[in-house]
């Protein structure tokens, strides 16, 4: 009964963002000459699969009630990592890759080990990290962009019937991450984390290694986005993917994540990209200019949030 | 217990490793003056993001000049963190008035809200040179000071490189722009020297997006213009990582080589795009001599007592002729 009831909300999710979703798409159709073509959803398709998967970390971080700050700084040091190693250096794909995934690693495990070791918030330690992370990637690339070239390209331009490399990445991510949430004893023991710690722990589940962990693979996560940033750009900025983590934070909590933690899903992070995708997008064909476009995406995250609110409410008065 | 007690080292050495192994020695440390002799004039060359390779070269240029003079003056070099700090900018200069310098170099952060404390500078008697972004003129007349300006003509070398374009497009084709942060001197200097090269030659804007100066803003701009007007001919960026940004949102949509690009800054990344045909071409404004412009007319300002009057810098085009 319980199970049903559950399995009835999460399709009350979908076809909520969805109805957002088409609604969008309808008005940009209407409003604009192209929008509704084949052209712009590849285009869509091309350019969310680096911030699915920066969400997707987000997500488990804000389930577990914490916040990563740090993700758009260490997408920026794994592609400058990247860079480096395939422009100075002349290392082969198959070894800068590895490279890239463990720096982010590193990083996320970094923030995971800090947070749990000295009892700090994971704001603080991630706001340390992001600055720390982006001084990183100015230092490793001497502050230059480094054009890397066709090696990259062919990670961008591989695809199956149609589909791209990188998109094809990201779905695997979100089915994947998606299985280990509401799956297996990992998943129920981040929402135990997230909902209340201190009885998590007397419930005896290891608060501090699932912290540690929801950090790592956040940070590891973010190093896997800045692999596919580079092969779209096929060049690493140390300036780019500053306010990812804002934006993945948007995101996340579009799809209905809650800030306080305990709550959660990454597949309604995904809607919540690529709603925030469809949005950016449509705004540029309209042709709108940049105060409008940033007053309607605000408007756009906060009314998502208080539709979310009265949701929530609702479902706490059924039960 | 034990084991995470030793794990905290172990980590941060593992990490000094990876920097380190991702060489690269920083050249921008703090420069701390060398020992100020008397007489000897000290001067301040205080810029905005040294994140930004355009101001690291100015600073290593500036550095270069310094080495290759240490008898003239000595040297103080600062940035700050990001293009938008503007009140750490005050401060700088607050602190090289406390520091007494002899002369203050600065590229403003905002061209209007620097300029009290720059005046605050010249009544302590320091000799004040604007490169770079322009002091607005109606806030310097306001605050009734004269502060030289040397530096490029932004909106001269936009209209150069546009030019250059529209030799190669049919008059009345469709173009874009990508511009920077709005709120930028320079970049709105650029978009004004964009537009006075395409009306001049009659070609139709169809679209004017901002950037943000960055690259994935400015490919996520391009994507989703490039569908809606599928029949551009031109894209004009206002910086080049912006360009490359571009180029990158024209390949994805099998567009590459139909629309031109153009840039501006020449960094070597772009360099190389141009002399492949990537790119059509870009801006040179010299940022390794801008400061040093600025740093010798403050020598000779302060050896002449001359009133300041404004200085022009050189800008170049790059087109795939030059390009390397």
């Amino acid at each position: 009964m319980l199970k049903q009831m559950r399995y009835g909300r999460t399709l009350a999710d979908y076809a909520g963002l969805t109805a957002v979703l088409l609604g969008m798409i309808l008005f940009f159709g209407l409003q604009t000459e192209h929008f509704l073509s084949m052209a712009t959803f590849r285009t869509i398709a091309n350019q969310i699969p680096d911030a699915v998967i920066i969400a997707v970390g987000m997500t488990y971080v804000l389930i577990i009630a914490g916040i990563d700050l740090s993700v758009g700084s260490v997408l920026a040091l794994g592609a400058a990592v990247l860079g480096v190693c395939l422009v100075k250096w002349g290392w082969p794909l198959a070894m800068a890759i590895p490279m890239c995934l463990a720096v982010g690693l590193l990083c996320g495990a970094l923030n995971g080990f800090m947070t749990i070791r000295w009892q700090l918030p994971s704001f603080i330690v991630t706001l340390g990290m992001m600055e720390a992370a982006r001084g990183g990637a100015y230092l490793v690339t001497n502050s230059k962009t480094q054009y890397i070239g066709s090696s990259i390209e062919r990670v961008a331009e591989a695809n199956v019937a149609g589909l791209s490399l990188p998109f094809l990445l990201a779905m695997l991510v979100v089915v994947l991450a998606q299985t280990l949430l509401s799956g297996t004893v990992f998943g129920r023991h981040m929402f135990a984390v997230g909902a209340n710690e201190e009885s998590a722990r007397l419930s005896g589940i290891r608060v501090r290694s699932v912290k540690f962990a929801v950090f790592a693979i956040s940070g590891f996560l973010a190093a896997l986005a800045s692999i596919i940033h580079c092969s779209r750009l096929t060049a690493a900025d140390p300036n780019s993917g500053a306010g990812y983590e804002l934006q993945a934070i948007a995101a996340v909590v579009i799809g209905g994540t809650s800030l306080m933690g305990g709550r959660g899903s990454v597949i309604n992070t995904f809607f919540g990209v690529v709603i925030i995708a469809v949005l950016e997008n449509g705004l540029v064909q309209i042709g709108a200019q940049e105060p409008i476009k940033r007053l309607v995406t605000g408007a756009v995250i906060v009314i998502a949030v208080i539709v979310d609110y009265y949701r929530h409410r609702l479902e706490t008065t059924r039960n | 217990m034990k084991t995470r007690i030793i794990l905290a080292p172990m980590l941060l050495a593992a990490l000094a490793l990876v920097f380190a192994g991702c060489g690269g020695a920083p050249t921008s440390a703090p420069n701390a003056p060398a020992a100020p002799q008397p007489g000897k004039p000290k001067i301040a060359l205080i810029m905005k993001s040294l994140a930004n390779e355009f101001f690291l070269t100015m600073e290593n240029g500036a550095r270069k000049h310094q080495e290759a003079h240490p008898g003239d003056y000595d040297l103080i070099t600062e940035g700050i963190k990001d293009e938008l700090d503007v009140n750490r900018q005050v401060q700088l200069v607050e602190q090289m008035i406390g520091q007494s310098v002899t002369a203050i170099v600065i590229a403003p952060a905002d061209s209007k809200a620097l300029v009290p404390v720059c005046k605050r500078a010249m009544d302590a008697g320091i000799t004040v040179v604007n490169i770079d972004n322009k002091f607005d003129d109606a806030v310097l007349a306001d605050k009734q000071v004269r502060i030289p300006f040397v530096g490029p003509d932004n909106r001269k070398g936009a209209r150069a490189c546009a030019e250059y374009l529209c030799k190669q497009l049919q008059p009345g084709d469709p173009v874009a722009i990508i511009e920077g942060v709005p709120s930028a001197y320079n970049g709105i200097q650029r978009k004004l020297g964009f537009e006075d090269a395409l009306q001049a030659t009659g070609m139709k804007i169809v679209a004017s997006q901002v950037g943000d100066w960055e690259i994935s803003k400015a490919n996520q701009v391009v994507s989703a213009m490039i569908t809606e007007h599928p029949e551009l001919k031109a894209i004009l960026c206002a910086n080049d990582s912006m360009a490359l940004g571009a180029v990158a949102a024209l390949r994805a949509a099998g567009k590459a080589g139909a629309i031109k690009v153009i840039g501006y800054d020449g960094i070597s990344a772009v360099r190389e795009m141009i002399a492949k045909g990537d790119i059509l071409a870009t801006i040179e404004q010299h940022a390794d001599q801008l400061a040093v412009f600025g740093i010798e007319y403050a020598l000779e300002m302060i050896k002449t007592k001359q009133p300041p009057a404004d200085r022009e810098t050189p800008v170049d085009l790059i087109t795939a002729e030059n390009a390397k």
